[in-house]
């Protein structure tokens, strides 16, 4: 080279020195993977939109991803059945809320005596406070025997052992369950839907069979084998979708008990008085406050025995179908109707991406915004230092 | 015996046979030492923005593709970036120089006059003087003693009473700062056009 500028001639050396290096690396690597590299390599401006565009579509797929995973419904719906079934063991179990319940409802002796006054006072008048005291008596001996059977531990809790305790809390348990099982196998598994009822001590209360591949049927089990009885019917095929719910009627039961025996202590007071009346006309009266107060311990007794056999029996809905058996009516398969289904889920399809991403990037976002901040001061720092130099 | 290939062969051929780019330097790098001078006003950033101009090109010269652009051309594009960077952030980086590994160099003494002979002052020395004022006192006396009065620099040292680095360092400086702020004011530094 023909200069003089020493610079010049300094950086020549530089740049044959790195061509040397560069030669001995192109002959290490083989002549061949030499031009394979240059006919993969884009031009660099066309590889830095490639990275940002790869980048973004890296970040929006994350995004995605994230909130495919938060908005994954097999979660919601694992974690409701599961407070179903905490809520059921919590109070069947421990009873921890029912002495809380009793307190609230159930009568302690002084407002008994209150209730019976006010039942008897209009009835009877200015007599009637003469025949009270005589009364008190029969009325508790009429309210024992009356009482043992319904809900002994509305009377008086704290004479029961705890284990008595424990059955006072009135759970009425429902479970639904869908079940598709192998072709052909509608027949066997219909029978042993029926076979698991009957084998528990339940029976099968209604069934309806389409097709003779598709069925439904309400199942009455014991309440005490109702757990069994879910898990044998989740053994006869693959389960499509399963649910257990429990409603505390515990409560209700004893606000029930407690007007039964209100009304019973009325009943009999009512009588009483009947025996000692003197007048064909009170005779009348208290004949006809006897019949309505007897209406009212039967219906009361109704709904008691109600509750009960809700809570002794346990309902469990199963839904049985074979696997390629038709799901209610199938779609028509003419040209029009399937392609609008399909821009339906299409559309479908496109709103749920959307939603996922929108969700993902409110995780990611405020993530990105910290990161940014962060490189933004290390840039501003490292340029001022540079600045400064 | 001279290579008789043309610019753009010789890039392509660099790809596969590196030394061929040194062929490529020397024919332009006085050239291009000459283009950023003129356009700097400092031979020190000159110098800079050469060396990290053709570390560049070495390092992309794989992405030179022949489409009908001169080799030289596609060198100056690069050129013409790395002054734009210049003008933007007021420094030369050397992060092309240390992708392949080449060492940062001082601009040798001598070279600094070398270097100012090859950046014609005649057509900039109107808005120089004017841009003069805006210096620091040591940087402008520096400056009108080396450019308006063309004095040679032991004689600017002699004058300012400063030793001789030290006086080509206010020139160096001085000339950067002018030459930054005439980019500033949009004013054009050369009118002629390069290959």
């Amino acid at each position: 080279m023909n200069t003089d500028i020493r610079f010049l001639q300094r950086l020549e050396d530089d740049l044959t020195e790195a061509a040397a290096r560069e030669a001995t690396l192109l002959e290490g690597s083989g002549s061949s993977s030499g031009s394979d590299d240059r006919s993969r390599r884009l031009p660099r401006r066309e590889r830095h939109w490639g990275a940002i565009a790869a980048g973004l579509v890296a970040f929006l797929v994350l995004a995605g991803s994230i909130g495919f995973l938060t908005q994954r419904p097999g979660q919601q719906e694992r974690a409701t059945s599961g407070t179903f079934s905490e809520v059921g063991t919590a109070v069947g179990g421990s009873g921890a809320e029912v002495p809380a319940a009793q307190a609230s409802t159930a009568p302690v002796p002084g407002t008994v005596t209150d209730a019976r006054g006010d039942a008897f006072g209009p009835t009877s008048g200015g007599g009637a406070g003469a025949v009270q005291p005589q009364l008190a008596p029969p009325d508790a001996s009429g309210v024992r025997h009356e009482a043992a059977d319904t809900a002994a531990g509305a009377v008086n809790q704290s004479d029961l052992p705890a284990t008595q305790q424990q059955d006072l809390s009135k759970i009425i348990r429902d479970g639904r369950i869908s079940i598709v099982v192998p072709d052909g196998d509608f027949e066997t598994s219909l029978t042993n839907v029926s076979r698991i009822a009957t084998s528990l001590g339940g029976f099968v209360l209604t069934s309806t069979t389409q097709n003779q591949n598709t069925g439904t049927f309400t199942l009455r089990i014991p309440a005490k084998k109702f757990d069994v009885a879910m898990e044998r019917l989740r053994a006869i095929g693959e389960v499509k979708a399963d649910a257990v719910t429990g409603q505390d009627v515990t409560a209700e039961f004893i606000d029930q008990t407690a007007r039964l025996q209100i009304l019973l202590d009325r009943r009999d007071l009512l009588q009483s008085l009947q025996n000692e009346a003197t007048t064909s006309q009170e005779i009348l009266r208290l004949a006809g406050l006897i019949e309505q107060t007897q209406l009212e311990i039967e219906k009361t007794q109704g709904q008691l025995r109600y509750l009960k056999d809700q809570v002794a029996e346990a309902t469990i809905k199963v839904e049985l179908r074979e696997r390629h058996a038709p799901q209610e009516e199938p779609e028509p398969t003419t040209e029009g109707p399937s392609l609008s289904r399909a821009i339906r889920l299409a559309w479908q399809g496109f709103l749920r991406v959307v939603g996922a991403v929108i969700v993902g990037l409110g995780y990611l976002v405020p993530i990105a915004a910290i990161g940014l901040a962060i490189w933004g001061i290390v840039t501003l720092v490292r340029r001022r230092r540079r600045a400064a130099s | 015996v001279p290579d008789r290939r043309t610019d753009t062969e010789l890039l392509l051929a660099s790809r596969d046979e590196p030394d061929a780019f040194t062929e490529l330097y020397r024919r332009h790098a006085e050239d291009l030492l000459r283009y950023f001078a003129r356009r700097t006003l400092d031979p020190e950033t000159a110098a800079e923005l050469t060396a990290e101009t053709f570390a560049e090109a070495f390092a992309s010269r794989q992405t030179y593709t022949d489409k009908g652009v001169n080799g030289v051309a596609w060198i100056y594009g690069i050129a013409r970036h790395r002054l734009g960077r210049f003008f933007r952030h007021g420094r030369v980086d050397a992060s092309a120089r240390r992708r392949i590994g080449m060492p940062e160099r001082e601009l040798p003494p001598e070279d600094y006059e070398r270097i100012e002979d090859l950046i014609d002052f005649a057509p900039i020395r109107e808005a120089l003087s004017e841009a003069l004022e805006t210096l620091s006192p040591d940087q402008r006396d520096a400056m009108k003693l080396r450019v308006i009065d063309e004095l040679a620099y032991p004689e600017v040292a002699d004058r300012l009473g400063c030793s001789e680095a030290n006086a080509r360092q206010r020139v160096s400086r001085g000339l950067r700062k002018v030459a930054l702020m005439l980019q500033e004011r949009g004013m054009q530094l050369t009118t002629e056009v390069e290959a």
